[in-house]
């Protein structure tokens, strides 16, 4: 019996392969090889892969089933949290390394898992859909590497909303110290990887830009490891819109990573705010935005906080046995996908934070050499007996006969020679403790089963109002509608000066609210 | 009946790695075993757990390599540590005998590409490149004028105590590591992928952070690298 593909839906996978491939590929040779004394990194990436091909089709579609891909993406623009550019742009790509891997290794064969593949295919292209909506791409690379996320009602409380600074002053002197130390805090707490930093933008402000920079997961939450040692961290995501003048973002990549020309300098940032927000939020929420000197109050105190909790985490990870670190940076690999569970309402800590035993038996040849080995071959070379093609084929980046991921084989339409699915989900462990904390979201700390009650019946303001419907498109002809000012007025519910605003305002609007309000308009 | 691949990949290698490709034909051979030895098709095998490796399969092929006499390179500390047996140790920094010398007559003891543009600094070179001394120093504090020479551009090993040095040395990565962005956001004068040749704990040092920002999309250029000259 032929797999359940129709030939249009093939073309349309294999063609996501590739582009998949091939924007894996200039990432991991454009950043830099992951290394660390502490951790064996590339090892644990390696292990990380297997996990996702065995258990991501089953916990995927257990999310789509309690709430679309697509609809999950919609809503994660509203708001900072690991469903984010950088955790949904490498989702597929961690599962066909996992594939590929596998294949290598002649345990299965491009024709294996076609129901799964299909699944999982289809899903990341939608959420990935949903959550780029803004610019219709579907990865920040389609888009010359930006990340146009967010629409105008959010951008304009970000603008209007935003605290002056200059060099030397005291904001400007806490945000610095702040970006340093949280984003010193996020190698940390994720192992290495850089999954709990985001970017999005560069929006355009006038004549100068905007990058929204997030930090994802920082307090008591998923990653059992944070129990206890960051008790006294308030918040678990926050966003930072900074405005920076003489500076183009030239490149917001796949990864959430930014460069600038001129050079990125603190010096030239003339603006900021500071929000949290997660899966149960009403959009973004100001946090100690009522003037400059209490948000530099608050960001030193943040930052002291983080401080602390990098100390007491490094002693904790720096006491752990090479598994435990195996096991601690593979979960935080695996797990890019653990909040669409959130958003959905159907997380649960053991499908998310354990490595099941078709995983756990490879790791006997997970040693230092072998994993950074293989990895340099998998995404890097592209030199392993899988990855080749026909001696005529020509690489998009790097014109060898070679592609990172294969593409799956059109014999599936016909015939019997295709295996389905691999299997259920089995039994999991891990080396580490138990978690034992509740969950900090922005509703207060809460169970597990408290948080996903919770996002069952949480609808934010935004989405109430119509977000999912009435995007820019719509808004540039009918601003004046009631609807569109429920919707903007949703979005500014907590803006410090575009409270009850709505939709009609211009650019010029918002430097005419910040002078008024004895703030410098910030367009340049 | 489609076959595992073990021979019959038109258009496949070898892997360029020697451990990749021990353990990748290895694990090919053992699937084909089992295979032939099922007398099922392919797809009847492929998700027919009795058939599937053990973690015991993959402990028997770790040995097969193992017992050839190999030895894994070592990158995190830990693996070292657990199994000294598996790993080689991590080697320190070498001295050819053969450094050159700047305008000045001192020796050139390493170069390296600069993360961004800073003064000229001084200071004393410290190696931190394990726990041990990471804990040290956290406790301890981070000796004045430290300039620390780091074999690991990753930005987890120092985390507690980056923001404590004076400068930084890393003999690794680039200057888009996890190291390179630590260093720039926290202001300290950095440079990356270090090439070292005679430097010892304790040496005086003038690192020449004043260099230009390397350029991580362009060629190696010699010229352009900063250079570490031994004051004492």
């Amino acid at each position: 019996m032929a797999s359940n593909y129709t030939y249009a839906e093939l073309l349309a996978d294999n063609a996501w392969i590739r582009k998949s491939s091939d924007i894996f590929y200039w990432q991991c040779t454009t950043r830099t090889v992951q290394e660390s004394k502490l951790f064996p990194v590339n090892p644990y990436i390696a292990l990380s892969y297997y996990n996702c091909w065995y258990r991501y089709p089953e916990l995927l579609r257990k999310i789509d089933a309690a709430m679309p891909a697509e609809e999950i993406g919609d809503r994660a623009r509203e708001v900072s949290t690991g469903v984010n550019t950088i955790m949904l742009g490498i989702i597929q790509q961690f599962y066909l390394g996992g594939r590929q891997f596998l294949m290598d290794m002649g345990m299965i064969n491009a024709t294996d898992g076609i129901d799964d593949m299909k699944f999982v295919l289809d899903f990341t292209r939608r959420v990935n859909l949903g959550y780029h909506r803004q610019n219709s791409y579907i990865l920040n690379s389609d888009d010359n590497n930006k990340g146009q996320i967010h629409p105008e009602r959010t951008l304009q409380v970000f603008e209007a909303d935003a605290l002056g600074c200059k060099p030397g002053d005291k904001l400007h002197n806490a945000v610095v110290r702040f970006l340093a130390t949280a984003s010193q805090y996020a190698f940390l707490k994720n192992c290495e990887c850089r999954l709990g930093i985001n970017n999005s933008g560069p929006y355009k402000v006038g004549n100068n830009e905007m990058l929204v920079r997030d930090f994802i997961d920082l307090a008591e939450g998923d990653y059992p490891w944070l129990d206890g040692v960051t008790a006294d961290i308030e918040y678990n995501n926050l966003t930072l819109p900074v405005i920076m003048k003489d500076t183009h973002f030239n490149i917001v990549d796949d990864w959430g990573s930014f460069e600038a020309t001129p050079s990125y300098d603190h010096d030239n940032m003339i603006a900021v705010g500071l929000y949290t927000s997660d899966y149960l939020s009403n959009g973004y929420l100001p946090v100690h935005m009522n003037n400059a000197s209490d948000l530099a109050d608050y960001l030193d105190h943040s930052r002291e906080t983080m401080a602390t909790a990098t100390s007491e985490l490094w002693k904790r990870i720096s006491g752990w046995s090479r598994d435990q670190m195996i096991d601690a940076g593979a979960l935080v690999y695996y797990a890019v996908a653990k909040d669409l569970a959130h958003f959905a309402g159907v997380y649960e800590q053991n499908d998310w934070m354990q490595l099941e035993e078709r995983t756990q038996r490879l790791k006997p040849i997970m040693n230092d050499e072998y994993g950074n080995h293989a990895i340099a071959e998998l995404v890097g070379y592209i030199t392993l007996s899988s990855q080749q093609n026909n001696p005529y084929n020509m690489n998009k980046w790097s014109d060898q006969p070679n592609d990172m991921w294969s593409a799956i084989p059109y014999s599936v339409l016909e015939g019997n020679e295709w295996t389905a699915s691999v299997g259920p989900i089995r039994s999991g462990s891990t080396s580490l403790p138990p978690k034992t904390q509740k969950y900090t979201t922005t509703q207060g700390k809460l169970t597990q089963d408290e948080c996903n009650a919770a996002a069952r019946k949480f609808v934010s303001g935004p989405v109430a109002a119509g977000s999912k419907i009435y995007d820019d498109s719509w808004i540039k002809y009918n601003y004046a509608s009631p609807e569109a000012n429920n919707l903007y007025k949703a979005t500014q519910e907590n803006s410090r000066l575009l409270k009850g605003k709505g939709a009609g305002l211009s650019r010029a609007d918002i430097d005419a609210i910040r002078i008024a309000a004895g703030e410098a308009p910030l367009g340049g | 009946m489609s076959q595992p691949k073990i021979i019959d990949d038109k258009w496949g290698k070898e892997a360029m790695m020697p451990t990749v490709e021990f353990y990748h034909a290895a694990i090919r051979r053992l699937v084909a075993e089992k295979f032939a030895a099922s007398g099922k098709t392919w797809e009847e095998a492929v998700v027919d757990p009795s058939l599937e490796l053990t973690r015991a399969d993959f402990e028997n092929i770790e040995q097969q390599l193992l017992a050839t006499g190999y030895l894994f390179e070592t990158s995190a500390q830990i693996s070292y540590i657990e199994e000294p047996n598996k790993y080689k140790p991590v080697q320190g920094v070498g001295d050819s005998g053969t450094q050159g010398k700047d305008a000045q007559g001192r020796l050139i003891v390493g170069t390296g590409d600069n993360v961004f543009a800073a003064k000229d600094l001084e200071g004393t070179a410290r190696f931190v490149g394990t726990v041990d001394v990471v804990m040290d120093m956290l406790i301890n504090g981070v000796p004045e004028g430290t300039i620390a020479i780091i074999d690991d551009s990753g930005g987890t090993l120092t985390a507690p105590i980056l923001e404590g040095f004076a400068g930084v040395v890393c003999m690794g990565g680039t200057i888009r590591s996890h190291l390179g962005i630590l260093t720039r956001e926290y202001g300290i004068p950095c440079l990356m992928a270090s090439e070292l040749d005679g430097l010892v704990e304790g040496d005086r040092i003038l690192v020449e952070y004043s260099k230009g920002a390397a350029n991580a999309y362009a060629e190696r250029d010699d010229a352009a690298r900063a250079l570490i000259v031994k004051i004492s």
